[in-house]
């Protein structure tokens, strides 16, 4: 009888401090579900959806505020990305937010640039190489094609421009959407 | 560790409409905006900068070439305007074209953000 118990509390003891290990050493920060919609996202932080970037889109999906089909620059492949990640029905872009398009970069006139860092203080994303009286320069490869930078310009210079399918731009689709016959 | 010799990550742009580039370097702890632009390699592979002139820049603000760097910092070399903002003012303000917000001394505002 007195075996039995003290083996149980000893066991429990054990398992316990395990747990309690575990609770410490393995803690998890954030919430892991709002970086894995956050990864889906195109990171345009375009604030299209509503929200001022594509993580306070994401927390807002995961707290069920928000329909998945508010990014128009992700598209359909975002959709059904997240309708996969999150177990529900995939929906059609809505409407309200814009369309569906191609990439996108924006390109300064330069002949028209006065060097008044609106743009650059637009930017979401530091694509705008610049500074005060200065020529600003759109940084390809930076610009994810949001527009917030075309309203703020004094003098209109800023353009949207497809960018065109080349040899050095080419991805590999990612291969979990291939997967499922989206590309 | 001495605190000198912890690496610190960098990145050089220079950009003209047809090239952009961001060179990444790795620099002790301290270093100034010149070291950064001499290890980076941009002169050499843009021999147009003026090295004598160079209008610098970290994060879009103005600084000058002996300005300590901080932790991923981005070192910008700007290129002059082409066109001169007074005219083109005169010649939408003429065309009856609204300057937008802003339109006139912006750069104090940028400064105080």
């Amino acid at each position: 009888m007195i075996t039995a118990i003290t083996t149980l509390t000893l066991l429990a003891l054990c398992f316990g401090a395990i747990l309690g290990y575990a609770a410490v050493k393995f803690r998890v920060e954030g919430d892991p579900i709002v970086a894995r919609v956050d990864a889906l996202l195109p990171q345009t932080q375009c604030g299209q959806c509503g929200y001022p970037g594509c993580r306070p889109y994401a927390e807002a999906i995961c707290n069920g505020e928000v329909d998945i089909n508010r990014c128009p620059p992700g598209g359909e492949a975002t959709i059904i990305a997240l309708a996969d990640l999150l177990g529900v029905e995939p929906k059609s872009l809505d409407p309200e937010m814009g369309e569906e398009r191609g990439p996108v970069v924006a390109v300064i006139d330069e002949q028209t640039c006065i060097g008044c860092t609106l743009c650059i203080q637009a930017c979401p994303v530091d694509a705008i190489l610049g500074s005060a009286k200065q020529m600003h320069t759109v940084i390809n490869t930076e610009c994810t094609g949001c527009e917030l930078c075309v309203e703020p310009c004094p003098v209109d210079c800023i353009a949207i421009v497809a960018v065109p399918c080349e040899p050095q731009r080419w991805r590999w689709p990612l291969p979990h959407l291939l997967a499922e016959g989206v590309v | 560790m001495a605190e000198a010799q912890i690496p610190m990550l960098v990145e050089v742009a220079y950009a003209t409409p047809v090239e952009q580039k961001i060179f990444k370097v790795n620099l002790p702890q301290g270093s100034t905006v010149q070291e950064a632009i001499n290890l980076s390699g941009v002169l050499e592979q843009f021999p147009e900068i003026d090295t004598d002139n160079l209008a610098l820049g970290i994060f879009s603000k103005a600084c000058k070439a002996d300005t300590v760097l901080r932790e991923r910092d981005r070192v910008e070399i700007y290129r002059p305007l082409i066109a001169d903002p007074k005219a083109i003012r005169k010649q939408r303000a003429a065309e009856g074209k609204r300057m937008g917000k802003g339109g006139g001394e912006v750069t104090e505002d940028a400064d105080e953000a």
